[in-house]
């Protein structure tokens, strides 16, 4: 048994201090993830929360085997956005909010980061939304092929060709705009 | 072709991430090199882009007190709940003597000195169980108004000394309990009043001393009906609809009053007991009013101390808790009813999604719900949200740094 699993194990049991353990283990990437593809910090943190609000919930009905944890995690995450997403669909899109890179002392530096997110997060947003999910999750959530495709339920070799095809059409986007 | 060159980009990415060198991989496939440097270098450009991505730790550290409070909930929850029937006030009564049993074993002195326990001390558990005690043995919805807004007033008092020390966890996890146990008051003061205007009730001994003086004499012609007297024959018909409660001998009814009439409902009667039990609410509400200031003032006192970044997680408990205070009362409002119509006119109507926490759709502490500080609706007249400038502000306030 793997210390992920056997964490998830005593989570499911009501350990508070396996919950947390898993709680850090993911809370970071699982806010990256969410943070590239709402408009702003605001909405991240809501749905983070809501993300790992869901995961206690319902920590009860999960079953190791069928899918590992992180990836359950994301495809929680995943359905958060995508029922986000619809939801502010109707309303006035607005600009998107400057990026939000760790504070840094060097105010060039941490606006020059800012910039990069930014560019990222306009880059996946001109992707068709399979090529942008299976690029989140590879790329940013860092989830092996194998946990992309459970997640999200296709094949590994169709995830390995949106991948290939996501990353070509982020660097055309993002160097295309650099040198552009 | 096309498909090898996804597999081999796949695994070279993975090669990467594992420890070796671009090159190293490059050179175990030269014919597809020039082709794979580009996208590799992309693919993690993208993940150091995505690297600069941080939660802000005061959200990361609030999220998690929350997640422990709602852990510490539902433990709470799965304890047995006697359910709602006519049989309750047995299991309130097994629960007052299990809890007889408990201080037995562990000792009465672990009872009492738990009452003065706060969060971060060994006994708040048992004083936690003490308090589910009082609840279970208060049988009238009076008393158990009483014993709610009590409880307020000792999370306020908890809320108080965890935040005077800085122990900001338990003064979080505290406030989220105190916001629970006003909304619980809040409803039982609302029961209690909604008796206000009807039948009298089935009197208590703790309720005697506001009715003794206003109820009319229970006569042979006017039995009360309860479970204890199931001695109600055909000789002696229950009251119904059919049956005006209201005779000649009861005082309230003068001639001063308008006669029902044929067609229209009665206008129900507000007697002294009714002011009585008015008067009782109302010293609810202020406590549960004081208990509110005494809170909201320590965790203001609390945020000034706070580095910044961490100011906006406390002004939103400090939001909440102004949210569930109880609506300032008028004791010139000619009803008992007229709190709650205040407090819907008067105060600005909270939105709703950013008011439920157990429900798992607003975020508690995120600082970006544009809600005001409780100085902000004060001063904006009690009727609209707080100038652009204010929200202004509030936003500026958690901008990323």
């Amino acid at each position: 048994m793997s210390s992920e699993e056997y964490l998830v194990k005593q989570a499911i049991n009501g350990d508070q201090e396996a919950f947390a353990q898993l709680y850090n283990q993911n809370f970071d990437r699982i806010h990256r993830y969410i943070y590239v593809k709402v408009r702003s910090q605001a909405e991240a943190e809501d749905l983070t929360q809501d993300v790992f609000i869901k995961a206690l919930g319902s920590i009860g009905s999960y079953k190791y085997r069928e899918l590992p944890f992180a990836a359950w995690l994301f495809k929680i995450a995943h359905n958060r956005v995508i029922d986000h997403v619809r939801k502010v669909s109707k309303e006035k899109r607005a600009s998107l909010d400057e990026a939000y890179a760790k504070s840094l002392e060097d105010p060039v530096q941490m606006t020059e980061r800012n910039s990069e997110v930014q560019q990222l997060k306009e880059a996946l947003e001109h992707l068709p939304e399979a090529q942008r999910e299976v690029a989140t999750l590879r790329f940013i959530g860092q989830l092996s092929i194998a946990e992309v495709a459970k997640t999200l339920g296709k094949s590994e070799g169709t995830v390995k060709a949106l991948q290939f095809n996501a990353t070509a059409s982020l660097r055309k986007t993002l160097y295309e705009k650099i040198n552009g | 072709m096309a498909r090898q060159l996804e597999d081999i980009f796949n695994e070279c990415y993975e090669r990467i991430r594992s420890g070796e060198s671009l090159k190293s991989c490059l050179k175990r496939y030269p014919k597809h090199a020039a082709e794979l440097e580009p996208l590799l270098k992309t693919a993690f450009d993208i993940g150091r882009r995505a690297s600069y991505i941080h939660p802000r730790p005061e959200f990361k550290h609030w999220a998690r007190v929350h997640l422990e409070g709602m852990q510490h909930h539902a433990r709470q929850q799965r304890q047995p709940v006697a359910k709602p029937g006519p049989f309750i006030w047995r299991q309130s009564w097994s629960v007052a003597v299990a809890a007889v049993l408990i201080i037995v074993l562990t000792g009465s002195s672990t009872a009492i000195a738990s009452s003065n326990a706060m969060p971060d001390e060994p006994l708040y558990p048992v004083k936690l169980a003490t308090e589910d005690m009082r609840l279970a043995v208060a049988v009238s919805d009076t008393q158990k108004a009483q014993v709610h807004t009590q409880l307020a007033e000792t999370r306020a008092v908890e809320v108080e000394t965890m935040a005077d020390e800085g122990k900001t966890e338990y003064a979080a996890i505290t406030a989220a309990k105190l916001v629970k146990q006003l909304e619980l008051a809040n409803s039982a003061i609302a029961r209690v009043e909604s008796t206000v205007g009807t039948a009298p009730l089935p009197t208590t001994t703790e309720e005697q001393p506001l009715t003794t003086e206003e109820q009319p004499p229970v006569t042979e012609e006017q039995p009360q009906v309860t479970e204890e007297q199931p001695q109600v024959t055909e000789e002696q018909p229950p009251v119904t609809e059919e049956q005006p409660q209201v005779t000649e001998e009861q005082p309230q009814v003068t001639e001063e009053q308008p006669t029902p009439t044929e067609g229209q409902p009665t206008p129900p009667a507000f007697t002294k007991r009714d002011k009585g039990v008015t008067a009782k609410t109302e010293r609810f509400k202020k406590s549960l009013e004081g208990s509110t200031s005494r809170s909201l003032k320590a965790l203001e006192g609390a945020m000034e101390k706070a580095p910044p970044q961490a100011k906006p997680d406390w002004q939103r408990t400090i939001n909440m808790i102004s949210e569930k205070g109880p609506a300032p009362v008028w004791p010139s409002q000619p009803t008992p009813q007229s709190d709650n119509t205040t407090r819907n006119e008067g105060w600005p109507t909270p939105q709703s999604d950013n008011t439920t926490w157990d429900q798992g759709k607003p975020n508690p502490f995120s600082p970006y719900n544009n809600q005001p500080s409780s100085s902000e609706w004060q001063n904006t007249g009690n009727k609209d949200w707080p100038s652009d400038k204010a929200q202004n502000n509030w936003s500026n306030n958690s901008t990323a740094k």
